[in-house]
């Protein structure tokens, strides 16, 4: 049988395809390939912002990595990862599990509600948080209505618990991303493979493991990745929220970028930590990747 | 082709009568009442000058003056910030000039006390300050003192202390009685760093603590009499006397609450005069802290921001006569009326009590030459040393011990 008719790709390279992507590649060349060389270079310097860049090789990175504070600053955004990111993967695939097995009326509104967060201003969620975490905020008039006065303290402005408060404001504003995609992904899942599941007998937990979660693989690679990212380079929360306090019990990466560029005119120290926190989450979205794709 | 002609020329005839004729300012936002009646004033005393104005709060402008004076286009006149981090920046690199000349001529130097400009004073290439030529200048004091709820006071059977012992005691039966002694909002950092600077200026000399703070290298942070205003610092937070939650609430929040009727003292500058006077009327008064033993006072203190003239300023003259216009003697009454606390003396009586008893506050820490800046001023790095160690200090998370030894080992910086 002739196959004449089936399209072929030409074999010659049409060359004019690159003038598709012109626009997009300046955009992409002089808004983020330019500024991150530069970037670069500027990390091998000292500069104060206005004067001239003098070259100090790797120095800034020693200082850094030897820097007590910025190293421990690096572990607070690991802490928070647990917070931006597997709290609301766990808590978006259980309601995503739900979902299937409970019908209720009006779902399509609780969505909408839940996903709200997702659509604020993190100014606005900071400046609310702080309003309902603050010591006689509307958290600590509940605890103690309750009888919990032992409980309720200054949480934002506390040494033991202030991480664990900034935290859980990303896990609320992060959840409702991670319920609409997991809610997406289970509605693609073949209906027969739930029942199947069901001739077989599996309940709603051997249900859930068996058949949700392998299929919701793709989606929860890119929860991780969006999520992970969030909470290494998440600035403005915490700017909003403690500033990095109290003490420095809160600081992380980006607010010590802040502090050394904007407070500190110490542009090539705030530059090569720039470069170290990039190059962080590049390694590890490329460990998510490697851990969890398809194996054949 | 003729019309186009006389369409550029007349563009570049009028461009340039602006220019010539506009003064463009960027300041910060605490200054734009003082600086609105200024500007109409000069404006109307000066036909054919236009002032233009633009105002930013104190995050924005702290983060973006350096970069905006190093623009080929700069204000002609702006605040600066003293300290190496902000106006050793712009004299190291020739972003503003020296107002020698102009002080001359304008006899600002013949206002104040020898010596009381210090913190306006660089050398030529901006490596050392507290001496050399006049860079910045500005009318306004801002002091940090006691203010307190009068009612309070009088209903807890107490007086004005007279020494801090006294005010130390003052605290203990506040306490006694239910009341929060000092109400603190240390959420912030900074405001704790004026508490610091009044226990600070009970205990240390301050003649030692002004040149430690030029010149932090070379004048010894760790000091007996420190230590012991640190280990005070540390006792008043361990006996509770800025409650429990003061790390958690807001310098803004704070200050609603004393107004509102918590907290029976506010150890803040003298900036908040005119809101606290709003909310508080007859209530609420201010004293220059006694130091210990109550032979003089303390505090922090200094001039509001430095007013500096950009060195691409087209007309500087035209921004000096403004600067003339904000210093002169006419202007003091001005800026009493707006609510601010004029480094000169007043002519016109005070517009309220309270505003009578900061002046009183202000000029006993002159007349002490008893202000002692802001710790923060000392290196670039301070700012976030002290307000963290501050905190810690506060919330029992460090040891007045750890807490010199860190400010000590940031002084080397």
């Amino acid at each position: 049988m002739s196959n004449k008719n089936i399209y072929r790709p030409q074999s010659k390279f049409l060359y004019s395809s690159y003038l598709y992507i012109i626009p997009a590649f300046v955009f992409y060349i002089l808004f983020v390939l330019f500024p991150l060389g530069d970037t670069l270079y500027t990390s091998f310097t000292e500069w104060n912002g206005i004067s001239e860049k003098k070259w100090v090789g790797l120095d800034q990175y020693i200082k850094n990595l030897s820097d007590k504070k910025i190293t421990s600053s690096i572990k607070h955004s690991f802490i928070l990862i647990i917070f931006y990111s597997f709290l609301p993967i766990i808590i978006g695939l259980l309601i995503a599990g739900l979902m299937i097995r409970v019908k209720i009326r009006g779902m399509t509104t609780y969505r909408a509600i839940l996903f709200l967060p997702q659509i604020l201003s993190m100014i606005v969620v900071g400046i609310s948080w702080r309003w309902i975490y603050a010591p006689k905020g509307p958290l600590n008039s509940g605890l103690d209505f309750f009888g919990l006065e032992d409980v309720s303290r200054a949480w934002l402005g506390s040494f033991d618990y202030s991480l664990m408060a900034v935290g859980l404001i990303g896990t609320w504003v992060m959840f409702g991303f991670t319920m609409i995609l997991f809610i997406a992904g289970v509605q693609k899942i073949p209906i027969e493979l739930y029942d199947a599941a069901k001739v077989d007998g599996a309940g709603a937990i051997s249900e859930f493991f068996n058949v949700t979660l392998p299929n919701l693989r793709g989606e929860i690679i890119v929860a991780l990745i969006f999520t992970v990212t969030l909470a290494l380079r998440n600035f403005d929360l915490i700017y909003i929220t403690t500033g990095g306090g109290p003490g420095t019990s809160t600081m992380i990466p980006s607010m010590f970028i802040y502090k050394k560029a904007f407070q500190m005119g110490q542009v090539g120290s705030a530059s090569s930590l720039g470069i170290m926190l990039t190059l962080m989450i590049f390694t590890l979205v490329s460990l998510i990747l490697i851990t969890f794709r398809e194996r054949k | 082709m003729k019309k186009i002609v006389f369409l550029l020329s007349s563009l570049i005839f009028f461009s340039a009568g602006i220019n010539a004729e506009t003064l463009r300012i960027l300041a910060e936002a605490g200054d734009e009442g003082t600086l609105t009646r200024a500007i109409t004033q000069f404006e109307a005393a000066n036909p054919g000058v236009t002032v233009e104005a633009s105002y930013l709060g104190w995050d924005d402008f702290m983060a973006t003056i350096k970069l905006k004076m190093a623009d080929n286009n700069p204000p002609d006149l702006a605040h600066g910030n003293q300290g190496f981090t902000v106006d050793g920046t712009l004299i190291q690199n020739g972003l503003v000039i020296s107002l020698e000349k102009y002080a001359n001529q304008y006899g600002w130097k013949d206002l104040f006390a020898e010596g009381a400009l210090s913190e306006f004073m660089w050398s030529e290439d901006g490596s050392i300050w507290g001496s050399g030529s006049l860079y910045g200048i500005n009318p306004v004091a801002e002091d940090v003192i006691v203010f307190y709820n009068k009612s309070k006071l009088n209903a807890l059977g107490l007086s004005v202390p007279n020494s801090f012992e006294d005010f130390e005691n003052a605290l203990a039966v506040s306490k006694d009685a239910g009341e929060l002694p000092i109400i603190l909002g240390g959420a912030d950092g900074w405001p704790i760093i004026h508490v610091w600077g009044i226990i600070d200026g009970a205990f240390v000399d301050p003649n030692h603590t002004r040149g430690w703070i030029f010149d932090p290298k070379n004048f010894e942070f760790n000091t007996s009499s420190r230590m012991d205003a640190a280990k005070k610092l540390d006792d008043m937070a361990a006996d509770g006397y800025f409650g429990t939650d003061s790390l958690g609430i807001g310098y803004d929040d704070a200050n609603a609450m004393f107004i509102n009727g918590e907290g029976v003292f506010n150890l803040t500058g003298t900036w908040m005069t005119a809101q606290l006077d709003e909310g508080m009327g007859e209530n609420v008064g201010a004293f220059a802290m006694p130091t210990s033993g109550g032979h003089s006072v303390g505090g922090g203190g200094s001039f509001a921001l430095p007013w500096h003239i950009s060195s691409k300023a087209s007309n500087p003259d035209l921004a000096a006569k403004f600067l003339a216009h904000l210093m002169s003697n006419d202007f003091v009454d001005d800026l009493m009326e707006v609510g601010r606390v004029p480094a000169q003396a007043p002519t016109i009586s005070p517009t309220s009590n309270l505003q009578a008893e900061v002046i009183a506050s202000s000029n006993a820490l002159v007349g002490a030459n008893a202000k002692t800046f802001y710790t923060d001023w000392a290196t670039p790095g301070m700012y976030d040393v002290v307000t963290q160690e501050l905190q810690k200090l506060i919330g029992g998370a460090t040891s007045a011990e750890e807490f010199i030894s860190a400010m000590a080992a940031e002084s080397l910086n």
